[in-house]
C-alpha cells in the first residue's frame, strides 16, 4: 500500500471531502455534475445503500414481479412462493441479456429471449437448451444465476442492497423513524397501493431532487410553488388571500443522511395539494385522531401537516399527500423519476379515490405543483455547464447552528422549518458514503 | 358510384356524413390554433360542465397467448395513477396556474405546433355526441433549446354547441405514445 489515496484517476479522499462543509454549509456545485464523481457514486451510493424499490402490495401474488432499477443496474423484484421476495439482477449471465423486459406481470419462470437459458422466480438458473449436446455435462448451472441483492421490507416498502457489509434496514434508517411512520403506519391496516407507476426523465442532477425532498420547505413557502397553490385555490379568492404557512420544524437524522420537514397546525400548504377533503382526512376526521394515538401523540399525528421526506440517497415521499418516489440516477445531468401513490388500507374507498385524484393534479409529471420542480432543476442543470458556474461554491447555511437544540414535540435533531440542516445531513453522509470505503468508520455508531 | 345507384337520398346522406366529417376536422383545427396561441381561456369555453380529461399510464408489456387471462392491461386503469384525470374544476385550476406570472414552467411560455390529423368519426349514431378519434402530433420548444415531441391518439365524445366553433369537448382520452414520459414535465394541452 502506498499513501496515494486516489479514488479513480481524477478524484482522491481528500477532494471529494472538500467538496462538503457541514461546518460552514457550503457546496462545490461540481457535486452535481461531474462525469468522474458520479462514477464513484453508482459504486459506493448506489451499490451500498438500501434503495426503495417498490411496496408489498404491488407484488402480492407468487410469481408476482415488477422491473425496476438500483441506480443504473436493472433488477426484478418477484415475490416467492413462501412469501418472501427476491430481488436480482436482471442479466442473464450468458451474455448479459435483460431477462424481463415488461413493467410487470406474473411469471412462472424467467426466460433469456436471446438463447432461452431459463430461470425460476428465486433467479436460479435452472434450464440451458441443448445442455447435454452442447455443453457436454460441463455447465455447473449453479455458479451461473444472476447476481441476488440483500431484500428487507420495512412496513411494506420493498428496499434492496446489494452490499453484504451494509447494516441491516432498521439500522440504516436509523433515528428517522418516527417521521417514516407518519406516512407507512397511521393503523394497523398499513399502506396498500394505487395501482401503476409513472415514469418520467428530468434532465437534472439526482440529488437536487432527493435534496429538496430531504430539506426543502423554502422553496414550497417562497416562490416555486405559487402558481401550484393558484390552481388549487376556489374561484373567488386571489393568491394574495392565501396564507402562506410558517410554524413548523425540520428534522436532520444522526446518521444516515435521511431527513423531514413539516409544518404544525397549519394546513394552508397541504390543502392546496390534496384538496379539503383528504386535508381533512389526514388533520381532523376520527382516522386522523386514532393514527395520532399509534404514531406516538398529536405532534407527530393530526397537527403534522404537508410534510417532506428523504431515506437516503433516492427515496422520497410526502406523509399525508402520500407520493412516493424513487429517483433513479442516469448519468450526472439526468434523473428518471419511478413514481407512485400509496393509500392507508383501511380508508374509505371515496378517499382512496380523491387522494388518487389529488396526486395526479398535483405531485406527477403533471402535476401543478410537480411541473415547476422540473423547470427549476434542469435549468440549473444548463447552468453548471459553464466553466466557472460548473466549481462556484453554493449556500447552503440556511439555519446553520440553530438545530441542535432539543425539542420536547420532535425526537431528534430538530430545528425550524425553513432550514438546510438536513441538506447538510444529507450532503454529509453522501460525502462520507463516497470517501469512506469500510463499513468499519461509516456505520452508525 | 354509376348512374344505376344515384339517388338523391344517398347523395344528401353523403353530403350530410362530408359535411360533419368537415366540421369536426374545422374544430379541430381551430381548437389546435388556439392551444398554439396560449388562448387557454377561450380553449375552456370549448370544454363541457361534465369534461373528463383522462391521460392513462402505458405500459410495457409482452405478449403471451399461454397465459390464461392477462391480470395487466397495457393502459392504467380507471383506479389506478394516470398522467391527467381532471374534471372541469381541476382543469380550471390549471388554466388558472398556467396563466398566472409564477407558472415557472410555462413562464417563459412554450412554443408549440398542435397537428391534428386521421381524424375518424367512430360513432354518430347517438343524435346528442359524436365519438372521434384522431391522431396528434405536438412539438413543444420552450427557453434556449428545449425539444420536446409528443405523438398519440385522441379519443373525444363531442356534442354539438352553440359556439364559434360549433362543438364541445366532454371527455378526452388521450393516449400518448410513450411509456416513459421523455419530457421534463407536461405543462401543455393535447
Amino acid at each position: 500500500m502506498n499513501n496515494d489515496d486516489s479514488i479513480n484517476e481524477h478524484w482522491s479522499t481528500q477532494k471529494i471531502t472538500g467538496l462538503v462543509n457541514d461546518q460552514d454549509g457550503v457546496l462545490d456545485a461540481r457535486i452535481y455534475s461531474d462525469q468522474a464523481l458520479y462514477e464513484i457514486e453508482l459504486k459506493r451510493v448506489f451499490a451500498r445503500s438500501w434503495l426503495m424499490l417498490g411496496h408489498e402490495t404491488h407484488i402480492p401474488n407468487k410469481g408476482d414481479y415488477l422491473t425496476t432499477y438500483m441506480g443504473e443496474d436493472p433488477v426484478i423484484v418477484v415475490r416467492q412462493a413462501d412469501d418472501s421476495i427476491k430481488v436480482f439482477l436482471n442479466q442473464c449471465r450468458h451474455r448479459g441479456m435483460r431477462l424481463a423486459r415488461d413493467d410487470e406481470g406474473n411469471a412462472k419462470a424467467f426466460v433469456c429471449t436471446y438463447h432461452g437459458w431459463a430461470h425460476d422466480i428465486a433467479g436460479n438458473l435452472v434450464d440451458v437448451p441443448f445442455e447435454e449436446q452442447a455443453h457436454c455435462d460441463h455447465l455447473d448451472k449453479s455458479k451461473w444465476s444472476p447476481l441476488q441483492a440483500r431484500v428487507e421490507t420495512y412496513k411494506g416498502l420493498v428496499f434492496a442492497n446489494w452490499d453484504s457489509e451494509a447494516p441491516d434496514l432498521l439500522t440504516y434508517l436509523s433515528d428517522s423513524l418516527p417521521y417514516i411512520n407518519t406516512m407507512l403506519d397511521r393503523s394497523e391496516a398499513g399502506t396498500e397501493v394505487i395501482g401503476g407507476i409513472q415514469k418520467w426523465v428530468i434532465p437534472c442532477n439526482w440529488k437536487f431532487a432527493a435534496e429538496q425532498f430531504c430539506s426543502d420547505m423554502y422553496h414550497a413557502g417562497t416562490m416555486a410553488h405559487l402558481s401550484g397553490v393558484i390552481a388549487g385555490l376556489p374561484e373567488e379568492m386571489n393568491l394574495e388571500d392565501a396564507v402562506i404557512p410558517t410554524k413548523g420544524n425540520q428534522f436532520r437524522a444522526k446518521w444516515g443522511g435521511h431527513g423531514t420537514g413539516f409544518y404544525v397546525d397549519e394546513p394552508g400548504i397541504m390543502h392546496a395539494i390534496v384538496g379539503p377533503k383528504a386535508t381533512e382526512y389526514f388533520t381532523t376526521d376520527p382516522a386522523a385522531k386514532k393514527a395520532s394515538e399509534r404514531l406516538g401523540g398529536e405532534m407527530l399525528g393530526e397537527r403534522m401537516m404537508g410534510q417532506h421526506m428523504t431515506i437516503f440517497p433516492n427515496c422520497s415521499f410526502l406523509p399525508g399527500i402520500n407520493t412516493i418516489r424513487t429517483w433513479h440516477p442516469r448519468g450526472p445531468n439526468e434523473v428518471e423519476v419511478w413514481l407512485f401513490v400509496l393509500v392507508p388500507k383501511d380508508a374509505p374507498e371515496s378517499m382512496k379515490d380523491e387522494i388518487r385524484k389529488q396526486n395526479i393534479r398535483t405531485f406527477s409529471a403533471g402535476g401543478v405543483f410537480e411541473q415547476d420542480d422540473g423547470e427549476n432543476w434542469i435549468e440549473i442543470q444548463k447552468v453548471l455547464r459553464g466553466h466557472m458556474a460548473g466549481k462556484m461554491t453554493l449556500n447552503a447555511q440556511m439555519g446553520l447552528g440553530q438545530s441542535t437544540q432539543e425539542n420536547s414535540n420532535y425526537p431528534g435533531r430538530v430545528g425550524d422549518v425553513y432550514s438546510e440542516d438536513a441538506a447538510r445531513g444529507f450532503y454529509t453522509h453522501w460525502m462520507r458514503m463516497m470517501t469512506e470505503p469500510s463499513w468499519d468508520t461509516l456505520k452508525p455508531e | 358510384m354509376t348512374l344505376a345507384s344515384f339517388s338523391a337520398e344517398s347523395l344528401l346522406q353523403d353530403l350530410a356524413s362530408i359535411k360533419t366529417q368537415h366540421e369536426i376536422e374545422q374544430f379541430y383545427y381551430r381548437e389546435a390554433w388556439l392551444l398554439d396561441n396560449i388562448e387557454y381561456e377561450k380553449w375552456l369555453a370549448l370544454l363541457d360542465d361534465k369534461l373528463h380529461y383522462f391521460m392513462p399510464l402505458r405500459r410495457n408489456r409482452v405478449k403471451n397467448s399461454r397465459r390464461v387471462k392477462d391480470a395487466i392491461p397495457e393502459y392504467s386503469r380507471d383506479n389506478e395513477f394516470a398522467h391527467f384525470d381532471d374534471d372541469i374544476t381541476a382543469m380550471k385550476g390549471r388554466i388558472r396556474k398556467l396563466l398566472s406570472d409564477y407558472s415557472w414552467s410555462e413562464n417563459p411560455a412554450s412554443r408549440t405546433r398542435h397537428t391534428v390529423s386521421n381524424v375518424i368519426i367512430l360513432d354518430d349514431e347517438n343524435t346528442d355526441t359524436i365519438e372521434v378519434s384522431s391522431a396528434f402530433l405536438v412539438y413543444r420548444n420552450r427557453l434556449e433549446r428545449q425539444v420536446d415531441l409528443f405523438a398519440g391518439e385522441r379519443r373525444d365524445v363531442l356534442c354539438r354547441a352553440d359556439n364559434d366553433l360549433g362543438f364541445k369537448i366532454i371527455s378526452r382520452t388521450i393516449l400518448l405514445d410513450q411509456s416513459t414520459i421523455m419530457s421534463n414535465n407536461i405543462s401543455i394541452f393535447f
